[in-house]
């Protein structure tokens, strides 16, 4: 499970509405349990640098790592990331599959047509594949 | 040379830089150990990391893959990407 707090919701459907038609993305920072319960406490929002904005999602590694260090001061952990798909699928794509990367994070899909927020933890005991969380508010 | 490759989010590896050569080393079919010279990917095979699924940064900076290791201090973080 991921408590994703109302603000923190808002703020991240607002940059999806405001990015559309491209794809927006983003870290999540706060409390990080593999199996249990993660909590977000700060969204980071970052660049998306893929070629194709539209249909892809990238973050620069030099703007990961210093947001990374930006965290980890404030006493948070890495619990994941958030993109959006501006005319769905309000789940992971076949794109999302293949290039998962994060054993055990939360990887937050903002789907605005239709309208949904979810989140699937990555998986890779067999092959890798995302696992449905519930997402809580505060 | 004494290597500290730092996976963010997960573990902080200690390698030895001559260790490392040599597994690179007896992981080609030709060459002789005491050439190699290991690069970046190597150290990620050590970890057990592929170089598609990660960036290597050094002071901050991403470095290609399959340069030879220079620096005493490696980043290694997870790519963020997908639709």
């Amino acid at each position: 499970m991921i408590v994703l707090p109302a603000d923190t919701r808002e703020t991240i459907l607002e940059r999806a509405r405001e990015g559309d038609p491209d794809e927006i993305c983003g870290v999540l920072g706060g409390e990080y349990e593999p199996d249990g319960k993660s909590r977000v406490h700060s969204q980071y929002p970052t660049e998306n640098v893929a070629e194709t904005p539209r249909t892809r999602y990238e973050i620069d590694p030099e703007e990961q790592l210093a947001i990374f260090e930006r965290l980890e001061n404030r006493g948070e952990e890495i619990v994941g990331f958030y993109h959006s798909h501006p005319r769905g699928p309000p789940r992971p794509s076949a794109t999302d599959e293949a290039q998962a990367t994060w054993p055990d994070r939360s990887y937050v899909i903002v789907s605005l047509e239709p309208l949904v927020i979810g989140s699937w933890r990555w998986r890779t005991e067999s092959d890798g594949q995302f696992e449905r969380e519930r997402v809580g508010g505060d | 040379m004494h290597v500290t490759v730092d996976v963010k989010g997960e573990d902080t590896y200690e390698l030895e830089l001559e260790a490392v050569a040599g597994a690179a080393a007896d992981g080609e079919a030709t060459g002789d150990p005491a050439d190699a010279t290991p690069t970046y990917a190597d150290l990620l095979r050590e970890v057990e990391l592929s170089p598609h699924e990660v960036s290597v940064l050094v002071d901050g900076r991403p470095v290609p893959e399959d340069q030879p290791v220079e620096s005493d201090h490696v980043t290694v973080l997870r790519l963020i990407k997908g639709g």
